[in-house]
């Protein structure tokens, strides 16, 4: 019983940073930018995100200052896939490495130091409910803002103009085009929320999640953010519930072993993979449905005067 | 160590920028990860400060960190060789084989490496005895143990890391005959922050009264340990700073002397190789950070033994011992030798894990 | 907003190609001497160590040998199927795979002297490479499973496969416990270049280079390398031209497995010689970079690879020599990467005032 406890309590802030890196790259590919530089933004915005909280106390001012971080490095990305014509995989690639490089130069002076960390929202009365109570009603705010982030997208996409062009940008940008939409504009405005989304991410990581910056502490989380997206096939929904098993899982390995069920170690560390494609394979035999969401016109640039 | 090196590197390299300097013993010193405020690599670097500190002028050191395993580790010493180097300093397991290499080609070089196994030709290894203190931190938690139930988060299962967990349990056993199924969690990874919390965390809502992290490369636990208001036992080096009310015990290393002995021999024209298992009787190890909550008693308990071990009258791992599957692994009266602690792989009686085989 | 944009060219301009390389290194140099100023390191001598020093010593163009041959290998090996737009990054895991699998041969007969050790291994090596991607393959073309996350997934999984194994079963029984197996005996290593030498470069990169004139010779004449280019279009395209698209997934994780487990081989019969827990510094995915910096092109990718491969060793250079903090040539990597991809726009489009009259096209 603990162990479950334990794994539900956990879950929703393990999977917070995956989930507001996925959900800023699922904009991005909605408007048809795929965008791997994800794991060099959360880098350096956990670093810088560390950095000011470390200096000031202020988390609001590291947010705003990683977010805008972020949002820079993914505007280096959108110059260079959309006035240079540069191939996205390649982009994405170079400007996380410069991200990265970033993260463990400007990160130096903080190398695995350790921040207090904030005390979590306990709503009132719903949190005396046992059980139940501190695995919903005892997270820190991050968390619940993340939830209801995703919620809005959802309704965003579905149901909003801006997400009807969103949506038919990464589709067809010439169609777009031709409908009088600024696809260049679109499609910016897409990366930097995404951008953004790897911003708030990365500074969550290292100032709430584990409050501590190392450099190399994103250890591919930018990249498990990036298959959410897939796993998800595009939906909010999907990715959110994706992100959620996935964190549940990365902690069900660390509460079985405390368990000693007699199995080595690197076994129970593999089942969150294993897990992962597993489920994925059964949830995947619906292919009218994936195609219905993914962006056709996924990594293709998109050029307005041919 | 006047000579110039005259490796058929050295000379290959003629537009090399700066060389090292002439006149002084070139030292290169190779510390594998970034350096943070405690652990592994903090406590290299801070030996070599005292190197450096002791020897003033007469040594120039080039010190690289993040140099990881892998086949990239061996251009950074052939670098350091091909500009001078007359001594490299290896930091990481990893670095042996390539610094045994390195060794065998270079007639003038020597290598000290950290935390292997071999020795060979003017390649000499180090290690301290993390174990001793780790007994006498075991010994600490048995006391503070309200429920008996420790936990240990450790990275890999290596024989050194085995070593400090079976030292541990028996220190706590000594003193807590209640200690018991003791819970291990293993990383297996080299480090993450985010994965040392969580397993903190997951031994933490199984009741744990202390967390002994081994190796993790961060301070992530020891930190999550304190916001818990569980008592925290950390490696390396003393790790009060993040935890400041609930860090029990820390077993700090100091590798400083280790180093100016090597550098003296060097010096003296008499290194050949060595192998240095430096302990608490050669100040390469003691306790440090011992909670406020031990009493006089238990603090001067543990002092004491300490001072055992620095006479040599007591040793950890004498029998009998028996492993977690009720055999013997050490018999009766019996101390393990030098080989038999670094090549250990059993697992003491109250260790409640699996190791592969 | 910016008074220029880019119009493509009819056709790619070798001149502009020429200038890539110039614009790309001076445009690198002034935001590098930004940096290193900043960091208050001389930049003349970082410079010299990152673009110059690389090739001045035999040692150093090993390094950049051994350094080359699995970013360019793997890469063409992914570049088969970025083309058709399959998309392993799992080439880390497939490496994993084949070097472990390949390594049970020399654990098994360490005193072996069996000249045919080495090419046991590359063929072992490389079928089981391929038997890892063709997971992948399964799950996508049985399940639909996308083979992104499968392939991501698998890097994970192979890790702590290789970690269970060297910390038990293949574990040197002389090597106090620590995880590594035995040190290969010396028929299961590739003979070096300049034998009894310390250069560590051996045959391995002829091989790669081998390989890589066959990739090109593939998808330059064959009629495979067309059915890949046209399934990547889109999926009807490829119907239409009689293709099974599920070929086409199998083909490309096969091949870019294959070639991946081939390179965990040069690395465990090359620079390493055992196994041990790392065994790659990330080659998986410095290849995806070198497969797109060369173009998805056979000839691009080699010069790519070695590209990569030069900034890599002069890195080490640069910390060394200039002082630099390890995490200064990686900024350094960044910027060179960002600015050859944005000169190589060049190549296949001019700049453009706007609101120039259109030439007559």
């Amino acid at each position: 019983m603990d162990t479950i406890i334990f794994i539900l309590t956990g879950t929703f802030a393990t999977a917070t940073p995956l989930l507001l890196a996925a959900l800023g790259e699922l904009v991005a590919e909605k408007s048809g930018i795929i965008n791997l530089s994800i794991e060099g933004m959360m880098a350096l915005s956990a670093a810088m995100g560390f950095a000011i909280v470390y200096t000031t106390g202020s988390h609001l001012l590291a947010f705003a200052v990683a977010a805008g971080l972020a949002m820079l490095l993914s505007a280096v990305f959108a110059t260079l896939v959309m006035f240079f014509s540069a191939n996205q995989v390649a982009s994405g690639l170079a400007v996380g490495i410069l991200g990265l490089g970033l993260s463990a130069l400007l990160g130096r002076d903080y190398e695995s130091l350790t921040l207090q960390a904030p005390s979590a929202l306990s709503v009132p009365i719903l949190s005396d409910i046992p059980i139940l109570g501190s695995i919903l009603f005892q997270q820190d705010i991050v968390v619940y803002m993340t939830i209801t982030a995703g919620f809005g997208l959802m309704w965003i996409i579905q149901h909003s103009r801006v997400g009807l062009i969103l949506r038919i940008v990464g589709e067809n940008p010439h169609i777009a085009h031709n409908l009088g939409f600024n696809v260049l504009q679109v499609r910016f405005l897409a990366i930097l929320f995404g951008g953004f989304m790897a911003g708030i991410a990365g500074a969550y990581a290292s100032t709430i999640l584990t409050p501590i910056w190392s450099q190399g502490m994103i250890l591919g989380r930018g990249w498990i953010a990036l298959a959410l997206v897939v796993f998800g096939t595009w939906r909010v929904l999907r990715v959110m519930i994706g992100a959620y098993l996935f964190g549940a899982l990365l902690l069900a390995d660390l509460a079985v072993q405390t368990l000693n069920l007699g199995i080595p170690s690197q076994i129970m560390t593999s089942m969150p993979y294993a897990m992962t494609i597993v489920v994925l394979a059964i949830i995947s035999r619906d292919t009218l449905r994936i195609r219905l969401n993914a962006p056709v016109s996924l990594g293709q640039n998109y050029r307005p005067n041919h | 160590m006047k000579k110039k090196n005259l490796s058929v590197l050295a000379t290959m390299i003629c537009l090399a920028a700066p060389t090292f300097a002439d006149n002084t013993l070139n030292i290169g010193f190779i510390v594998p990860n970034p350096i943070g405020e405690v652990g592994w690599d903090h406590e290299l670097d801070r030996g070599r400060q005292m190197m450096e500190a002791h020897f003033g002028d007469n040594i120039s050191v080039t010190a690289v960190d993040s140099v990881g395993e892998g086949p990239d580790a061996t251009r950074m010493m052939n670098r350091m060789v091909a500009q001078g180097a007359d001594m490299i300093f290896l930091g990481s397991f990893g670095h042996m084989n390539d610094g045994i290499a390195l060794a065998k080609r270079n007639k003038d070089l020597a290598v000290i490496h950290a935390g292997g196994y071999l020795t060979g030709e003017r390649f000499a290894t180090y290690a301290p005895r993390h174990y001793q203190a780790s007994y006498l931190c075991g010994m600490a938690a048995g006391y503070v143990a309200e429920n008996a139930k420790l936990g240990i988060i450790a990275a890999f299962p290596l024989p050194e890391v085995i070593g400090m967990m079976n030292a541990y349990v028996l220190g706590a056993q000594s003193v807590n005959s209640a200690i018991d199924n003791v819970q291990v969690v293993w990383l297996n990874s080299w480090f993450d922050p985010a994965r040392n919390r969580s397993a903190a965390e997951a031994l933490i809502s199984g009741g744990i009264d202390v967390l002994y992290s081994l190796f993790p490369g961060t301070p992530a636990a020891i930190s999550t340990a304190e916001e818990n208001g569980v008592y925290a036992v950390a490696t390396l080096s003393n790790n009060s700073k993040f935890a400041p009310t609930k860090h029990l015990c820390a077993g700090q290393t100091h590798f400083g002397a280790i180093y100016i002995d090597y550098v003296n021999a060097m010096m003296n024209g008499n290194f050949t190789s060595g192998d240095t298992f430096a302990g608490i009787a050669e100040g390469a190890m003691e306790v440090a950070g011992l909670s406020l909550d031990l009493t006089d008693e238990q603090r001067i308990a543990i002092i004491t033994k300490q001072d055992e071990m620095r006479a040599g009258t007591f040793d950890p791992f004498t029998g009998l011992i028996t492993d977690n599957t009720g055999a013997e692994a050490v018999p009766e009266g019996v101390s393990l030798d030098i080989s038999g602690i670094k090549s250990m792989n059993f697992l003491v009686q109250g260790l409640d894990t699996t190791l592969p085989n | 907003m910016i008074p220029y944009e880019f119009i493509p060219r009819t056709q790619p301009s070798a001149q502009a190609l020429a200038i890539v390389p110039v614009l790309t290194v001076a445009l690198s140099m002034l935001c590098g001497t930004a940096l290193f100023f900043i960091l208050g390191k001389p930049a003349g001598v970082a410079f010299y160590a990152f673009f110059i020093e690389p090739f001045l010593t035999s040692y150093n163009l090993s390094e950049i040998a051994i350094k080359a041959a699995p970013l360019i290998l793997i890469a063409q090996g992914l570049a088969i199927g970025f083309r058709a737009r399959i998309w392993n990054i799992g080439a880390e895991g497939q490496l994993t795979i084949g070097a472990i699998c390949a390594g049970l041969i020399p654990i098994t007969w360490p005193q072996s002297e069996n000249i045919l050790m080495l090419p046991a291994m590359i063929f072992v090596g490389t079928v089981m490479g391929m038997s890892w991607a063709a997971i992948a393959a399964w799950l996508r073309t049985a399940f639909n499973a996308s083979e992104i996350i499968v392939t991501l997934m698998l890097n994970a999984i192979a890790i702590q496969i290789l970690l269970y194994l060297i910390n038990g079963p293949l574990k040197d029984p002389r090597g106090f416990s620590f995880p590594q197996s035995i040190t290969f005996p010396e028929v299961a290593l590739y003979p070096l270049l300049i034998k009894d030498s310390f250069l560590r470069a051996n045959v391995s990169i002829y091989l790669v280079l081998a390989l890589s004139l066959l990739a090109w010779i593939y998808v330059r004449h064959s009629f495979s390398g067309f059915r890949l280019l046209v399934g990547g279009l889109t999926p009807s395209a490829a119907h239409y031209a009689g293709f099974s698209a599920k070929r086409t997934v199998w083909i490309s994780l096969l091949v870019g497995g294959a070639a991946a487990g081939l390179a965990g081989v040069g690395e465990i019969s090359g620079p390493i010689g055992k196994l041990q827990p790392i065994l790659s510094p990330a080659y998986g995915f410095a290849a995806i970079i070198v497969a797109f910096l060369g173009g998805l092109n056979p000839i691009g990718i080699v010069i790519a690879g070695f590209f990569m491969a030069v900034i890599y060793v002069g890195a080490d250079g640069a910390v060394l020599q200039a002082g630099l903090p390890a995490s200064a040539p990686i900024v350094f990597q960044g910027f060179i990467l960002i600015f050859y991809l944005a000169s190589h726009t060049l190549v296949n489009f001019k700049l453009r005032r706007i609101g120039e009259t259109k030439e007559a096209t």
